[in-house]
């Protein structure tokens, strides 16, 4: 992890540092209030009012969340260093406020074999700004045939594997990878869409008909989800279900989870929480997406489901792509779409604004509940946590312009909106990794 | 004399285990000891296997032979099997014949029980699917207690069964012998070589072969690991590589005092090392050796040749 080292006076506790007068929110705390937070040693030193250190950090009128967690991120390296880098993806992902990110295995080389990962793992020491951890495959190649050696995996560093991208088709294959991946002490995320059902490129829905564009039903991913689920519930394995996009599997999801025995959690995306299939009328590639977006019943459903908690958390999928991928008709386009700078702007703006969700709600779903669910030890503004923290002015307004996007890519379904909310500075382990508003640290006696 | 069938080890007690053993013992040293009656002279001993086999066949016919037993074999190949008969009628027919005993090797559990039901014969189970496998149980026994001295010195042991225990009708038998014969036990293998209810035995379940030793085995068991287990289209291991590691008895895990067993045939370099194999540690020449004494005991057992003295 590198990124911007704040300067720092000659000093025997020299990153000691209060960020004073934020609204501070940690929603797993129930903190909820203007206080003063000193970070020390790359923790959370303290929280309360009036407090000195060494260096200070006006952040007067700004909110103090957690640092948002994205489980769902492909970074395209290694394979595709044209679209997204390690540099410039957790340079996004800092932008967006979020200071751990999972990468994704569906790059070329597909990450299955240890060699990939302990490659990845060094690269992420070297080049990532936030921390960022590496989910290998869950079958060689992504095939849904053959294991990966997930104990090898593991101890190359692998945090989690996945079928993401694709999915698994065969029940009994991925009854077998839930096993051994439980075996192998890894947590699963799930890519839920039967092939023999998604055979279309958008929602087969109104929109699809009209324009004539092939759809492919919900059910192609209620199908597997439900499968998924099934597997396991009986299985016992720790289940990670990714960008739920349904009203149908959402309420799955919230029936097997419930179950005993179950270790389910599950994520769905911004923008099924903000877009609908009614963009696709403008039969442009670029808002074509897997799962693809989704008529407003289902925006909504997935919506209540994230409020009510049956739905763990928010993850972005960022998917950056070229130009050249997206700049064509639908059918042909790569399905897609950057995810970790406009992630909180869209959600504060269409659910908090409109009074859908809360805002402590909605940093828990985007900090507190990944954060648990990528860390064991404890994850918020509290002391002794990791001082992973994201200062947003939420009051700011801005329109998403690709000149402004800090990733490689600028495949945003947002471009041209409107959105409130900033991301103003990311800190990690103590560090600004992003300063969005040219911070000044002043070293108070 | 009653024929006695020998179709699993589920529920075996330590005093019937202790009498097979000791009639191997007299059968091994060649002598009448303290039991009579050990010859199967005049008997019939039938090997009927459905399923391919080298030791047990061998080692059964071998027992069967040496006890003065005539011994007829059937195979699948050649026999009415082949035209469709079914197991049922080929008992039947074997028994009619004048068969003592019906050594039975098929490729579905339950198939020896079936068996017995409809043979007047004793029906010795060598092997039925992913059933039980008692006499390999019982070699194993025999084997191990003359490696610590005695039967009664096993009581106390542990022994971590390492390997595909789904699969595996040995380690159905192993496991109820094993425990019977006092010893503790543990297995060590990953999700997807154990049955759905991993508690089915209410054993412990190590994560690899250095964590049996961890554990304190003294035997570790390794189970074959069926090729196709590992190449099919949807294998239940990644790799060889990665099985060997964690699952895999090495030279080094044989400390002084550690035994290694297998029940063949080896996959050397996958479940057990190749320099494990013969080494001092390794019961395996000592299992298959036991196999026909073994084996003799049971089919005089089994058709009511042993008698023991009054005296004692």
């Amino acid at each position: 992890m590198t990124g911007a080292r704040p300067s720092a006076p000659v000093s025997a506790v020299a990153d000691d540092l209060v960020i004073s007068g934020a609204h501070v929110l940690n929603p797993a705390s129930g903190l909820d209030g203007v206080m003063d937070v000193r970070l020390s040693a790359g923790r959370v030193a303290e929280v309360g009012k009036d407090l000195r250190g060494t260096r200070h950090l006006d952040a007067d009128g700004l909110h103090l969340f957690p640092g948002f967690v994205d489980v769902h991120a492909h970074w395209r390296t290694p394979g595709r260093e044209d679209e997204e880098t390690i540099v410039t993806g957790s340079a996004a992902a800092a932008a967006g406020g979020f200071t751990s990110v999972v990468m994704m295995p569906n790059t070329d080389p597909v990450v299955d074999s240890p060699v990939v990962v302990s490659g990845l793992v060094r690269r992420v020491e070297k080049e990532s700004r936030v921390r960022a951890y590496v989910s290998a495959a869950l079958h060689q190649g992504l095939k849904g045939e053959r294991l990966t050696e997930m104990r090898l995996l593991k101890e190359a560093g692998a945090f989690c594997v996945s079928d993401d991208g694709l999915g698994t088709q065969s029940a009994g294959v991925l009854r077998n990878g839930m096993l051994y991946a439980k075996s192998a002490g890894l947590p699963v995320i799930l890519h839920c869409e039967d092939h023999t059902l998604a055979t279309g490129v958008v929602h087969d829905g109104i929109a699809a008909a009209l324009v004539g564009v092939p759809g492919s039903p919900g059910s192609a991913e209620d199908v597997a989800t439900a499968t998924a689920l099934v597997l396991a519930v009986e299985t016992g394995a720790k289940i990670h279900v990714t960008h739920v996009s349904s009203s149908v599997s959402a309420a799955l999801v919230g029936f097997f989870k419930a179950l005993p025995g179950a270790d389910v959690t599950a994520d769905t995306t911004p923008h099924h929480l903000t877009l609908t299939d009614d963009l696709i009328r403008q039969l442009e590639g670029l808002y074509r997406v897997n799962p693809p977006l989704r008529p407003e019943e289902d925006r909504l459903g997935v919506g209540d489901a994230l409020a009510g908690g049956i739905l763990d958390f928010v993850a972005t999928d960022h998917a950056p792509h070229a130009a050249s991928k997206k700049e064509l008709p639908l059918e042909e386009a790569a399905p897609g779409f950057l995810g970790h700078e406009t992630a909180f702007p869209a959600l504060y703006t269409e659910l908090v604004q409109s009074g859908k969700l809360s805002l402590s709600r909605l940093v828990e779903a985007m900090a507190s509940a990944p954060g648990r669910w990528v860390r064991v030890d404890a994850y918020g503004i509290s002391q002794g946590a990791p001082a992973d923290l994201a200062l947003v002015d939420l009051s700011e307004e801005w329109t998403v312009r690709a000149d402004l996007l800090v990733s490689r890519s600028s495949n945003s379904p947002y471009l041209g909106r409107r959105l409130k909310g900033r991301i103003v500075g990311t800190v990690v382990g103590g560090e600004m990794v992003y300063d969005g508003m040219g911070a000044k640290f002043e070293a108070r006696a | 004399m009653q024929a006695r069938d020998f179709l699993t080890l589920e529920g075996v007690s330590r005093e019937e285990l202790r009498e097979v053993l000791e009639v191997a013992k007299v059968h091994a040293a060649g002598l009448a000891g303290g039991y009579d009656g050990l010859s199967l002279h005049g008997r019939t001993v039938c090997l009927a296997f459905f399923e391919a086999s080298t030791r047990t066949a061998v080692s059964f016919e071998l027992a069967a032979r040496r006890a003065g037993a005539d011994v007829i074999s059937i195979s699948e190949k050649g026999s009415a099997i082949e035209k469709g008969e079914s197991l049922i009628d080929t008992v039947v027919t074997l028994d009619a014949l004048g068969a003592d005993a019906i050594v039975i090797r098929h490729p579905s559990a339950g198939a020896a029980q079936l068996a017995a039901c409809h043979a007047e014969a004793a029906v010795v189970n060598a092997g039925d699917g992913c059933g039980q496998h008692p006499t390999q149980a019982l070699l194993d026994l025999y084997a191990l207690s003359k490696a610590v001295g005695g039967f009664d010195e096993l009581a106390g042991r542990r022994a971590a069964i390492v390997g595909d225990v789904l699969h595996s009708r040995v380690a159905r038998s192993v496991i109820p012998a094993f425990q019977a014969a006092g010893m503790e036990l543990a297995l060590v293998a990953p999700d997807t070589l154990l049955p759905s209810e991993t508690g089915a035995w209410g054993l412990p379940i190590l994560p690899s072969v250095d964590d049996a030793l961890d554990w304190g085995a003294d035997v570790l068991y390794a189970l074959r690991l069926q090729n196709e287990r590992m190449t099919s289209r949807s294998p239940l291991v990644p790799s060889v590589a990665e099985y060997t590691r964690y699952y895999g008895v090495e030279r080094r895990h044989l400390k002084p005092g550690v035994l290694g067993m297998h029940p063949g045939p080896v996959n050397r370099g996958v479940e057990i090392a190749g320099d494990v194999v013969l080494s001092d540690s390794s019961l395996i020449p000592a299992q298959v050796a036991s196999g026909v004494a073994v084996r003799s005991a049971v089919l005089a057992l089994a058709v009511g040749a042993v008698r023991k003295e009054a005296t004692a």
